[in-house]
Protein backbone atom coordinates (compact mmCIF):
# COMPACT_ATOMS: atom_id res chain seq x y z
CA UNK A 1 0.00 0.00 0.00
CA UNK A 2 1.19 3.47 -0.83
CA UNK A 3 2.27 6.13 1.95
CA UNK A 4 -0.49 8.04 0.68
CA UNK A 5 -3.15 5.64 0.96
CA UNK A 6 -2.04 5.10 4.24
CA UNK A 7 -2.20 8.53 5.61
CA UNK A 8 -5.58 8.69 4.08
CA UNK A 9 -6.71 5.68 6.28
CA UNK A 10 -5.15 7.15 9.62
CA UNK A 11 -7.25 10.46 8.41
CA UNK A 12 -10.58 8.73 8.30
CA UNK A 13 -10.04 6.58 11.43
CA UNK A 14 -9.77 9.81 13.28
CA UNK A 15 -12.63 10.94 11.71
CA UNK A 16 -16.29 10.70 13.56
CA UNK A 17 -19.86 10.99 12.48
CA UNK A 18 -22.78 12.42 15.14
CA UNK A 19 -26.18 12.54 14.75
CA UNK A 20 -27.97 15.76 16.14
CA UNK A 21 -32.03 15.24 16.53
CA UNK A 22 -33.95 17.85 17.53
CA UNK A 23 -37.15 16.41 20.05
CA UNK A 24 -40.28 17.25 19.10
CA UNK A 25 -40.40 20.38 21.16
CA UNK A 26 -37.44 22.03 20.24
CA UNK A 27 -37.06 25.62 19.80
CA UNK A 28 -35.42 25.58 16.67
CA UNK A 29 -35.57 24.07 13.35
CA UNK A 30 -33.49 22.31 11.10
CA UNK A 31 -32.86 25.14 9.19
CA UNK A 32 -31.57 27.26 11.89
CA UNK A 33 -29.66 24.44 13.47
CA UNK A 34 -27.61 24.18 10.40
CA UNK A 35 -27.49 27.53 9.95
CA UNK A 36 -25.37 27.94 13.38
CA UNK A 37 -23.05 24.85 12.82
CA UNK A 38 -21.92 26.44 9.30
CA UNK A 39 -21.60 29.78 11.63
CA UNK A 40 -19.41 27.85 13.91
CA UNK A 41 -16.92 27.98 11.47
CA UNK A 42 -15.18 24.46 12.17
CA UNK A 43 -13.50 22.16 9.58
CA UNK A 44 -17.21 19.69 10.23
CA UNK A 45 -19.36 17.76 7.09
CA UNK A 46 -23.03 19.29 7.95
CA UNK A 47 -25.46 17.44 6.42
CA UNK A 48 -29.14 18.59 7.02
CA UNK A 49 -31.72 15.67 8.03
CA UNK A 50 -35.33 15.29 8.16
CA UNK A 51 -34.82 14.53 12.10
CA UNK A 52 -31.77 17.89 12.58
CA UNK A 53 -28.22 17.39 11.31
CA UNK A 54 -25.32 14.79 10.87
CA UNK A 55 -22.06 16.11 10.90
CA UNK A 56 -18.32 14.78 10.18
CA UNK A 57 -14.91 15.83 11.35
CA UNK A 58 -12.35 15.12 13.62
CA UNK A 59 -13.25 14.08 16.91
CA UNK A 60 -12.40 16.66 18.83
CA UNK A 61 -14.04 19.10 16.72
CA UNK A 62 -16.81 17.18 16.23
CA UNK A 63 -17.26 17.39 20.31
CA UNK A 64 -16.90 21.31 20.52
CA UNK A 65 -19.93 21.87 18.04
CA UNK A 66 -21.94 19.27 19.55
CA UNK A 67 -21.14 20.94 23.45
CA UNK A 68 -21.98 24.23 21.59
CA UNK A 69 -24.89 23.29 19.91
CA UNK A 70 -26.13 21.51 23.13
CA UNK A 71 -26.31 25.02 24.46
CA UNK A 72 -29.23 26.53 22.44
CA UNK A 73 -31.57 23.87 23.91
CA UNK A 74 -30.07 21.27 25.71
CA UNK A 75 -33.19 19.36 27.46
CA UNK A 76 -34.19 19.23 23.47
CA UNK A 77 -31.11 18.59 21.56
CA UNK A 78 -29.92 15.09 21.74
CA UNK A 79 -27.05 13.16 20.04
CA UNK A 80 -25.90 9.77 18.77
CA UNK A 81 -23.15 8.14 17.11
CA UNK A 82 -23.13 7.38 13.53
CA UNK A 83 -20.99 4.36 12.43
CA UNK A 84 -21.31 5.62 8.74
CA UNK A 85 -20.38 9.36 7.16
CA UNK A 86 -23.18 11.13 5.92
CA UNK A 87 -23.94 10.24 2.53
CA UNK A 88 -22.05 7.06 2.29
CA UNK A 89 -23.23 5.11 -0.83
CA UNK A 90 -23.55 1.83 1.10
CA UNK A 91 -25.64 3.49 3.21
CA UNK A 92 -27.30 6.64 2.08
CA UNK A 93 -31.39 6.70 1.15
CA UNK A 94 -30.84 8.42 -1.55
CA UNK A 95 -28.72 4.79 -3.73
CA UNK A 96 -29.98 2.33 -1.68
CA UNK A 97 -33.54 3.03 -1.61
CA UNK A 98 -36.21 2.94 1.75
CA UNK A 99 -34.99 4.25 4.94
CA UNK A 100 -31.62 2.92 6.44
CA UNK A 101 -31.56 0.42 8.90
CA UNK A 102 -30.90 2.55 11.66
CA UNK A 103 -33.78 4.98 11.10
CA UNK A 104 -36.58 2.82 12.17
CA UNK A 105 -34.99 2.70 15.86
CA UNK A 106 -34.67 6.55 15.90
CA UNK A 107 -37.92 6.23 14.33
CA UNK A 108 -39.07 4.76 17.60
CA UNK A 109 -37.47 6.12 20.19
CA UNK A 110 -38.44 9.71 18.65
CA UNK A 111 -41.72 9.35 19.86
CA UNK A 112 -40.75 9.24 23.44
CA UNK A 113 -38.13 12.26 22.95
CA UNK A 114 -40.90 14.76 24.17
CA UNK A 115 -41.45 13.00 27.98
CA UNK A 116 -37.50 12.55 28.01
CA UNK A 117 -37.42 16.48 28.01
CA UNK A 118 -39.84 16.95 30.32
CA UNK A 119 -37.84 14.63 32.75
CA UNK A 120 -34.40 15.96 32.21
CA UNK A 121 -36.60 19.49 32.65
CA UNK A 122 -38.29 18.35 35.89
CA UNK A 123 -35.66 16.02 37.26
CA UNK A 124 -37.39 13.84 40.31
CA UNK A 125 -34.85 11.63 42.65
CA UNK A 126 -36.39 7.91 42.89
CA UNK A 127 -35.47 4.68 44.62
CA UNK A 128 -33.66 2.56 42.40
CA UNK A 129 -33.48 -0.22 45.28
CA UNK A 130 -37.03 -2.06 46.00
CA UNK A 131 -38.23 -1.65 49.12
CA UNK A 132 -37.61 -5.10 51.08
CA UNK A 133 -40.48 -6.97 52.01
CA UNK A 134 -41.14 -6.88 55.57
CA UNK A 135 -41.27 -9.93 57.84
CA UNK A 136 -44.25 -11.44 58.90
CA UNK A 137 -43.27 -11.05 62.60
CA UNK A 138 -43.00 -7.38 62.05
CA UNK A 139 -46.33 -7.37 59.76
CA UNK A 140 -48.40 -9.01 62.76
CA UNK A 141 -46.74 -6.98 65.03
CA UNK A 142 -48.41 -3.82 62.93
CA UNK A 143 -51.81 -5.24 62.60
CA UNK A 144 -51.60 -6.08 66.58
CA UNK A 145 -51.20 -2.33 67.13
CA UNK A 146 -53.62 -0.98 64.91
CA UNK A 147 -56.54 -3.24 66.91
CA UNK B 1 -16.66 5.61 33.19
CA UNK B 2 -17.49 3.12 30.36
CA UNK B 3 -21.30 2.73 30.00
CA UNK B 4 -22.24 -0.54 27.78
CA UNK B 5 -25.60 -0.31 26.65
CA UNK B 6 -28.80 -2.56 25.41
CA UNK B 7 -30.04 -1.87 23.08
CA UNK B 8 -26.35 -1.23 21.58
CA UNK B 9 -28.04 1.46 19.45
CA UNK B 10 -30.25 3.47 21.59
CA UNK B 11 -30.55 7.24 21.10
CA UNK B 12 -32.59 7.86 24.59
CA UNK B 13 -29.27 5.83 26.54
CA UNK B 14 -26.55 6.99 24.61
CA UNK B 15 -27.28 10.49 25.39
CA UNK B 16 -28.36 10.40 28.74
CA UNK B 17 -24.95 8.83 29.27
CA UNK B 18 -23.49 11.43 27.82
CA UNK B 19 -25.01 13.99 29.37
CA UNK B 20 -23.80 12.97 32.72
CA UNK B 21 -20.15 12.54 32.03
CA UNK B 22 -19.96 9.15 31.26
CA UNK B 23 -18.83 7.22 27.99
CA UNK B 24 -21.36 5.39 26.37
CA UNK B 25 -20.12 2.10 24.21
CA UNK B 26 -22.60 1.96 21.05
CA UNK B 27 -22.38 -0.34 18.11
CA UNK B 28 -21.47 2.62 16.20
CA UNK B 29 -18.48 2.94 17.26
CA UNK B 30 -17.48 -0.45 16.43
CA UNK B 31 -19.19 -0.69 13.00
CA UNK B 32 -16.77 3.02 11.91
CA UNK B 33 -13.98 0.85 12.75
CA UNK B 34 -15.57 -1.58 10.04
CA UNK B 35 -16.48 0.66 7.80
CA UNK B 36 -13.48 2.95 7.57
CA UNK B 37 -11.61 -0.18 6.82
CA UNK B 38 -10.69 0.52 2.61
CA UNK B 39 -10.68 -3.39 2.04
CA UNK B 40 -13.70 -4.04 3.01
CA UNK B 41 -16.82 -2.64 1.17
CA UNK B 42 -19.89 -4.49 1.34
CA UNK B 43 -22.95 -3.62 2.74
CA UNK B 44 -24.62 -3.65 5.33
CA UNK B 45 -22.38 -4.73 7.91
CA UNK B 46 -19.28 -5.54 6.54
CA UNK B 47 -18.67 -8.53 8.20
CA UNK B 48 -16.13 -10.72 7.18
CA UNK B 49 -14.81 -14.50 7.57
CA UNK B 50 -12.92 -13.24 10.82
CA UNK B 51 -15.50 -11.86 12.77
CA UNK B 52 -17.21 -15.63 13.06
CA UNK B 53 -13.62 -16.84 13.91
CA UNK B 54 -13.09 -13.90 16.70
CA UNK B 55 -16.88 -14.25 17.80
CA UNK B 56 -15.59 -17.80 18.88
CA UNK B 57 -14.78 -16.06 22.48
CA UNK B 58 -18.47 -15.47 23.20
CA UNK B 59 -19.98 -18.53 21.83
CA UNK B 60 -19.29 -21.92 20.72
CA UNK B 61 -18.70 -23.32 17.34
CA UNK B 62 -22.18 -25.28 16.99
CA UNK B 63 -23.41 -21.72 17.37
CA UNK B 64 -25.14 -20.29 14.27
CA UNK B 65 -22.36 -18.16 12.53
CA UNK B 66 -24.56 -14.88 12.39
CA UNK B 67 -24.93 -14.90 16.36
CA UNK B 68 -21.05 -14.90 16.37
CA UNK B 69 -20.50 -12.46 13.82
CA UNK B 70 -22.68 -10.38 15.90
CA UNK B 71 -20.77 -11.18 19.07
CA UNK B 72 -17.33 -10.07 17.49
CA UNK B 73 -18.79 -6.81 17.52
CA UNK B 74 -21.21 -6.34 20.92
CA UNK B 75 -18.59 -8.62 22.71
CA UNK B 76 -15.94 -6.27 22.39
CA UNK B 77 -17.95 -3.50 24.01
CA UNK B 78 -19.03 -5.54 26.84
CA UNK B 79 -15.43 -6.38 27.73
CA UNK B 80 -14.11 -2.82 28.23
CA UNK B 81 -17.51 -2.03 30.22
CA UNK B 82 -17.31 -0.42 33.63
CA UNK B 83 -21.27 -0.42 34.33
CA UNK B 84 -24.26 -1.43 32.34
CA UNK B 85 -27.87 -0.01 31.41
CA UNK B 86 -30.70 -2.85 29.76
CA UNK B 87 -33.47 -1.75 28.58
CA UNK B 88 -35.90 -4.71 28.27
CA UNK B 89 -38.70 -5.17 25.74
CA UNK B 90 -37.11 -2.35 23.47
CA UNK B 91 -38.87 -2.66 19.76
CA UNK B 92 -35.80 -3.15 18.58
CA UNK B 93 -35.18 -5.92 15.41
CA UNK B 94 -33.92 -3.74 13.25
CA UNK B 95 -30.87 -4.12 11.29
CA UNK B 96 -27.18 -5.52 13.26
CA UNK B 97 -29.41 -5.60 16.54
CA UNK B 98 -32.14 -8.03 15.32
CA UNK B 99 -31.23 -11.41 16.36
CA UNK B 100 -32.93 -12.53 19.65
CA UNK B 101 -30.60 -15.11 20.39
CA UNK B 102 -27.24 -12.57 20.69
CA UNK B 103 -29.29 -9.79 22.53
CA UNK B 104 -30.14 -12.90 25.38
CA UNK B 105 -26.22 -13.96 24.93
CA UNK B 106 -25.46 -10.32 25.66
CA UNK B 107 -27.54 -9.53 28.40
CA UNK B 108 -26.17 -12.99 29.82
CA UNK B 109 -22.71 -11.20 29.55
CA UNK B 110 -23.57 -7.83 30.97
CA UNK B 111 -24.89 -9.91 33.62
CA UNK B 112 -22.43 -12.34 34.91
CA UNK B 113 -19.11 -9.46 34.53
CA UNK B 114 -20.17 -8.51 38.16
CA UNK B 115 -20.53 -4.45 37.28
CA UNK B 116 -23.28 -2.26 38.04
CA UNK B 117 -26.12 -3.11 35.99
CA UNK B 118 -29.31 -0.84 35.70
CA UNK B 119 -32.33 -3.44 34.38
CA UNK B 120 -35.56 -0.79 32.59
CA UNK B 121 -38.14 -1.38 30.22
CA UNK B 122 -38.88 0.43 27.55
CA UNK B 123 -41.33 2.85 28.14
CA UNK B 124 -44.90 3.01 26.52
CA UNK B 125 -46.15 6.07 28.21
CA UNK B 126 -45.31 9.44 29.25
CA UNK B 127 -45.12 8.22 33.21
CA UNK B 128 -42.92 5.29 32.35
CA UNK B 129 -40.55 7.81 30.29
CA UNK B 130 -40.03 10.23 33.30
CA UNK B 131 -39.79 7.18 35.58
CA UNK B 132 -36.72 5.89 33.12
CA UNK B 133 -34.97 9.10 32.57
CA UNK B 134 -35.03 9.60 36.52
CA UNK B 135 -34.27 6.33 37.36
CA UNK B 136 -30.41 6.24 34.41
CA UNK B 137 -30.28 9.64 35.87
CA UNK B 138 -30.03 8.32 39.66
CA UNK B 139 -27.68 5.40 38.71
CA UNK B 140 -25.14 7.00 36.78
CA UNK B 141 -24.73 9.32 39.66
CA UNK B 142 -24.56 6.39 41.96
CA UNK B 143 -21.44 5.55 39.73
CA UNK B 144 -19.84 8.87 40.09
CA UNK B 145 -20.12 8.39 43.73
CA UNK B 146 -18.59 4.86 43.75
CA UNK B 147 -15.95 5.89 41.38
CA UNK B 148 -15.10 8.80 43.79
Amino acid sequence: MSPQKNSEITKNDSKITRMIILGPSANISQTELVRKLHMMELPLTIKSTCYGAAISGEEEVVKKAIISIRELDPCNIFTKDRGFPPGDPRRCRAKRGGAREGFHQLEKEFELLDYVSKALENPQKVQLKKPKKISIKEFKEIVENCQ
Amino acid sequence: MKVVIFPPNSLILADLIERKGHEPLVIQREIRKKVNSPEIDSPPLNITEKEPIEGLKYAAIEVPSGVRGRMAIFGPLIDEADAAIIMEDAPFGFGCVGCARTNELCMFNIRKKNIPVLEVKYPTSREETMELVNKINEFLDSLEDKNG
